[in-house]
């Protein structure tokens, strides 16, 4: 039925839920505009919609009124009304507008030709004239008033012939509101007629009296516009004959209808207002929602960013103990004079800023000076690295490089200084001279590196490491211990073990190491704590994590904690030998250091001479550097380098020796490797220094 | 969520890569086994005594994590999986181990498990009602600890196939 179709569709939701269910709120969703226009044009179906709707939105009825203009009484529109609204008094049937108009033969209409302003009165009065009920309903002998006699009789057998419906109440209801009153016994007088009867009363109501009913109205009055449009539907409804009962009966009580129908005009703007103030809390709960979700986001950018700033600045400690490390390594070349391989060369030149370079140059000084006065190396620079940092994060994956191209600038001057060495003689320390060719070299490699970014740094995979490394493995589980020493002297390192966090810290702090593996979870104490105890005082060695928990916020910790890395157990061969190479690509094994050093120490004259003129040098290179004062410090205890790097030798000597004499040590034979990685070291030393070295280096080993 | 157990006993990508280290050190990889071997022993042991004297769930992590790194690195990954329960259990960070039948069924066909091994014990299950917290805990890695010596057997079975010698 299109009726129902456009009910259905019109509605908004939530009165669409309501309208199955209460009469008042398919009332209310039938008022939206749309829907009376709808109606209005629908000439079949305007009897019943328009009951329903002339109360509610009456101004769309209006320019129907100039069809007809019968008199319907305001009595009828609103008895009719409320019968759709669903009183107490309704017809089942008539709950539904639906079912209302499925039902054509019981619509009612109160449809007639004459004035049918008092319908229900006037089928009363015939009635009682026609007297055909004798013992139901008469008039009283007086014929001023009627009575019913028999009030069930009367429900079961009058009203439904002749007001279509079955309730009594009704029946008074609607006389009532004709201004019939029910006439009161005395308490002490005797029922006339019976204790049943019920005597109605009105002024104009008599036997015989035709005339008075046409001034028997309503008592109520509605507006004009309302009677224009019951005359409309007057007039298009094809129902004619069964409508006047059924309106005069329930033309009742026309009062308690207004209050009704106005209420219904309220509960409509009520369940508006209510939909919008449900919609309105939904829209606020949803930005809300909103608004805590943006809240959520941000806090985890926040974090996130605080992550990302953390492990930036650990990067930067690692690096800045790369870099401190390879220092200390050029260092030793540069005091040795090695000569240093073509490739290293070429690489040392990409990617660096100008001031990187000088910042490493600056770098290997501190490093220098460091370890001649034996305080930690960790405070030195940092304002130097976070004025780089933006310069750093391109190369986060490969520290190294940095690490490499300070190596490259100090080979260079390493490399010119022993000519100048012999060009200058042997005979006398010339501070000026070194200095000034110090400063030639630096120059030169900032050029370089200024001109050439573009080199690719190696696949680490394919880097060959040196032999020769010194490993510290911290791990308690013995198969692993076996599995990864084994793995280690495969690669050419030599493994000293120890099975806990305080063992660990105690053997560092004896002995130096190119690189540590340290589990995590050990007894006594744990790797991560053990390692932020070492960088109290060393923190130049690599320490690499191995550790099975590689959760995020895991490995944050073990950086935080100053651990270079972290090798994911289980690992395989590869990725051990990847993260040797990451950490000891560019190194030299320690232990080289230490025989060249050695011999330095004890043969080589000129080489001291060198390496005392080298550092004083550097420090002028950098001038313009943000950590000028310490610069100044440098060179302040530059005098004490002489000393330093002779002594430094002496220092490292026990740990070599102790190393390999260690019960824990699992390098079988360290010597025969040492030497054959001694000689096949492809670098080309200065073949005078390094002829000199080995002999020695071999006695110090067995 | 936990993952789940891998379905072969043993990784062989993992072992070949230490087998193939015998051709420096031919008995290197057997003697490594052999010492995982004793280990796993050790520690089951030692564990079986934290379940009955200190219930200590600290202890039990631990030595569930040992034992996973060492069997993790020989690539006995089912067992490797059963330790890193026991381990997460003591640290009461998972509360479920699934049941005997359930993980003996990811087995590959040809992988034969003992008839005994099969029907579910009730070890570690008669008690669950008297969980003062930790004893649901020590239940579960009691079941744990049971399937992770059935696992070790047939390990070990595999192993002693491939070296052709009762390991």
């Amino acid at each position: 039925m299109s009726y129902n179709n456009n009910f259905n569709i019109n509605i908004p939701n939530s009165s669409y839920q309501n309208s199955n269910t209460t009469p008042n709120n398919n009332l209310t969703s039938l008022n939206t505009p749309n829907m009376n226009r709808d109606r209005s044009l629908n000439s079949t179906r305007n009897g019943i919609k328009n009951e329903n709707s002339i109360g509610l939105n009456p101004s769309n009825q209006l320019d129907k009124s100039m069809v007809e203009s019968l008199q319907l009484t305001q009595d009828s529109l609103t008895s009719q009304m409320n019968t759709n609204s669903n009183t107490s008094s309704l017809p089942p049937q008539n709950i539904r507008p639906s079912t209302i108009i499925s039902t054509n033969s019981t619509v009612p209409s109160f449809q007639s030709n004459k004035p049918p302003s008092n319908e229900f009165v006037r089928k009363l009065f015939s009635i009682l004239e026609k007297n055909a009920y004798p013992e139901i309903v008469r008039w009283t002998d007086s014929g001023d008033s009627f009575v019913v006699l028999d009030t069930g009789k009367f429900t079961a057998q009058i009203l439904p012939n002749h007001f279509k419906h079955s309730n009594f109440a009704s029946f008074v209801r609607q006389l009532n509101k004709y201004d019939f009153h029910k006439v009161k016994r005395k308490p002490d007088e005797k029922p006339k007629y019976g204790d049943l009867s019920w005597e109605f009363k009105h002024p104009t109501f008599r036997i015989h009296y035709e005339a008075g009913l046409d001034s028997i109205k309503r008592k109520i009055t509605v507006p004009k516009k309302d009677t224009d449009a019951s005359n409309l539907n007057g007039s298009t409804t094809a129902n004619v004959n069964n409508s006047s009962g059924i309106t005069s009966a329930q033309s009742l009580n026309a009062r308690t209808k207004e209050s009704l129908l106005q209420n219904m005009v309220s509960k409509d703007s009520f369940n508006n207002l209510k939909n919008k103030v449900s919609r309105l809390e939904n829209e606020l709960k949803a930005s809300k929602e909103e608004v805590s979700n943006i809240k959520i986001e941000s806090d985890r950018m926040n974090s996130r960013y605080t992550t990302l700033l953390e492990s930036l600045i650990t990067f930067k400690t690692v690096h800045e103990s790369l870099t401190n490390n390879f220092n200390s390594v050029c260092s030793i070349l540069v005091h040795r004079g090695i000569d240093i391989p073509q490739n290293l060369y070429n690489n040392m030149a990409t990617q660096k800023s100008p001031q990187y370079n000088l910042q490493n140059e600056a770098a290997l000084n501190n490093a220098m000076s460091d370890s001649s006065s034996g305080s930690p190396i960790q405070n030195m620079h940092p304002p130097t690295l976070m004025n780089n940092l933006d310069s750093q994060i391109p190369m986060i994956n490969t520290p190294n490089n940095d690490l490499l191209m300070s190596m490259s600038s100090n080979q260079k001057n390493r490399i010119q200084s022993p000519d100048n060495n012999s060009s200058n003689g042997s005979s006398s320390l010339n501070n000026n001279s070194g200095k000034n060719i110090n400063n030639g070299n630096g120059n030169k490699s900032i050029n370089e590196s200024s001109t050439s970014n573009n080199n690719i740094p190696t696949d680490p995979n394919e880097v060959t490491l040196r032999k020769g490394f010194h490993v510290l493995l911290v791990e308690d589980d013995a198969v692993s211990i076996q599995l990864c020493s084994r793995f280690l002297r495969k690669y050419g390192c030599t493994v000293e073990v120890v099975t806990d966090g305080l063992s660990a810290i105690s053997t560092l702090e004896k002995f130096r190491y190119d690189l540590v593996l340290m589990d995590i979870v050990m007894p006594n104490l744990d790797g991560a704590t053990a390692t932020s105890i070492v960088r109290s005082f060393d923190n130049h060695t690599p320490i690499i994590a191995m550790t099975g928990n590689i959760e995020d916020q895991d490995l944050l910790t073990y950086l935080q904690h100053g651990m270079n890395d972290i090798l994911a157990k289980p690992f395989t061969r590869n990725d051990l030998h990847s993260m040797l190479v990451r950490y000891l690509k560019d190194r030299i094994p320690l232990c080289e250091q230490k025989q060249n050093s050695g011999i330095n120490n004890g043969s080589n004259a000129n080489n001291n001479n060198n390496n005392n003129q080298l550092s004083p040098n550097m420090i002028q290179t950098t001038p313009n550097m943000p950590n000028a004062s310490q610069m100044q410090h440098n060179s302040s205890i530059s005098p004490t380098l002489q000393t330093t790097m002779l002594q430094q030798p002496q220092q490292l000597a026990p740990s070599i020796s102790s190393t390999l004499q260690a019960p824990a040590s699992i390098d079988s034979n360290p010597t025969s490797q040492l030497m054959s990685q001694t000689q096949s070291q492809p670098n080309s030393r200065n073949s005078s220094t390094f002829d000199g070295n080995e002999p020695p280096s071999k006695k110090s080993r067995v | 969520m936990i993952d789940t157990i891998p379905s072969e006993v043993i990784n062989w990508n993992i072992l070949n890569e230490i087998i193939s280290m015998d051709e420096d050190d031919p008995e290197f990889s057997k003697s490594l086994i052999t010492q995982y071997i004793d280990q796993a022993i050790t520690t089951f042991g030692q564990m079986d005594e934290h379940l009955v004297g200190d219930k200590d769930l600290k202890e039990l992590d631990s030595l569930g994590h040992f034992l996973k790194g060492s069997s993790a690195a020989l690539g006995l990954q089912r067992i490797a999986w059963v330790c890193e329960r026991i381990q997460n259990l003591g640290r009461k960070s998972e509360n479920v181990f699934p049941n005997r039948i359930e993980l003996l069924s990811t087995l590959p066909s040809t992988i034969g498990v003992d008839a005994g091994d099969l029907s579910e014990s009730n070890d570690g299950q008669e008690t669950v009602e008297n969980s003062n917290g930790d004893e649901l805990y020590l239940n579960l890695i009691r079941q744990a600890l049971s399937q992770a010596r059935i696992e070790f057997k047939l390990a070990r079975k595999e192993l002693s196939h491939y070296y052709k010698t009762e390991l």
